[in-house]
């Protein structure tokens, strides 16, 4: 089953549909992008070049199952096409936070949160606190919290 | 202090932004639009109303969450002048079976005006005016009466209506 991202204006996937995979054949009976987007032309009414296909298993720049990652992440419904980087990409979290294409995501401009302490994993293992690192966008900070303080 | 929404009337409108090349045919619709009225039959399934049912079930849902499920789609012609009675899409006592929302598009018009009607709380009677153009369209809920009118002396003006339920 091959899934195609249909995109509407500015690149913004606005459905995702499935695929038999023997729609998308072409004569040397080698499964083809442009075939299957030939076929939703047809069957779908919307053109052929605004079908972009995706892959289910790949998320984060990797396949889950240890394949070829295609096209950065599965498309989902608002989800931005860029062609440039052949990357579909989720909803900037933060107007701060930046695109890094090795991982398909957003990263904030001072990069991944700290890693807890040893002491604060144990209190979170023991469950007697409930640390983590909360973007602060005001601030572009990342903040220490307690969510169950 | 908080606030509570209990309930809201959202209506959309805007223009029909199909890709390049890939516009309705409104020709199209407005052909079957008169063989539909003058043979008194249900208007016919075209590639081209899918195409426009298709964008706003679409569009709706990519920008504000709301699953359309098509019920009814029928189109009108408006003689030059003419101004409909109130129009209401629900049946009063068959809630369960009627619209959650009427969508108007604007096949072939010119000078056509909506009047939707609409309770503000105690401030009964309320109404909002807006033009439909060509390749435009206005969705509003079906509980709020309606009508058209045709402010010009020259020409007929086309309107296709689809009617929705929503998930």
């Amino acid at each position: 089953m091959a899934h195609f991202a249909k995109l509407g204006a500015n690149s913004k996937v606005i459905q995702v549909l499935t695929l038999n995979n023997g729609d998308m054949l072409n004569a040397d009976g080698v499964e083809d992008e442009t075939v299957g987007q030939q076929y939703l032309e047809t069957h779908n009414n919307w053109p052929a070049q605004m079908w972009i296909q995706t892959s289910y298993n790949t998320s984060g720049g990797t396949h889950n199952n240890g394949g070829t990652a295609l096209r950065g992440n599965y498309a989902g419904i608002g989800y931005t096409w860029d062609e440039d980087d052949q990357i579909f990409w989720p909803k900037k979290p933060y107007a701060s936070w930046v695109k890094h294409n090795a991982s398909a995501s957003w990263k904030s401009p001072i990069g991944d949160a700290p890693a807890l302490t040893a002491e604060q994993e144990s209190q979170n293992t023991a469950d007697t606190h409930r640390w983590g690192y909360v973007w602060n966008e005001a601030n572009t900070t990342w903040d220490l919290t307690d969510s169950k303080a | 202090m908080q606030k509570k929404v209990l309930t809201e009337q959202s209506l959309y409108y805007g223009d029909v932004d199909m890709p390049k090349d890939w516009d309705i045919d409104r020709d199209k619709l407005s052909g079957d639009i008169l063989q539909s009225v003058i043979q008194n039959k249900d208007f016919p399934f075209s590639r081209t109303w899918d195409m426009l049912n298709t964008y706003m079930r679409d569009h709706v849902g990519l920008e504000y969450g709301v699953n359309l499920i098509n019920k009814e789609t029928w189109g009108n012609i408006y003689k030059p002048s003419e101004t409909t009675i109130p129009l209401l899409n629900i049946d009063p006592v068959d809630l369960r079976n009627s619209p959650d929302f009427t969508m108007l598009y604007g096949v072939k018009v010119k000078d056509c005006f909506v009047r939707i009607h609409y309770e503000d709380n105690r401030r009964k009677g309320r109404s909002w005016d807006i033009e439909l153009k060509n390749n435009m369209f206005i969705m509003f809920p079906s509980t709020n009466m309606y009508y058209l009118t045709n402010n010009q002396k020259d020409s007929l003006n086309f309107v296709q209506t689809i009617t929705y339920e929503y998930i």
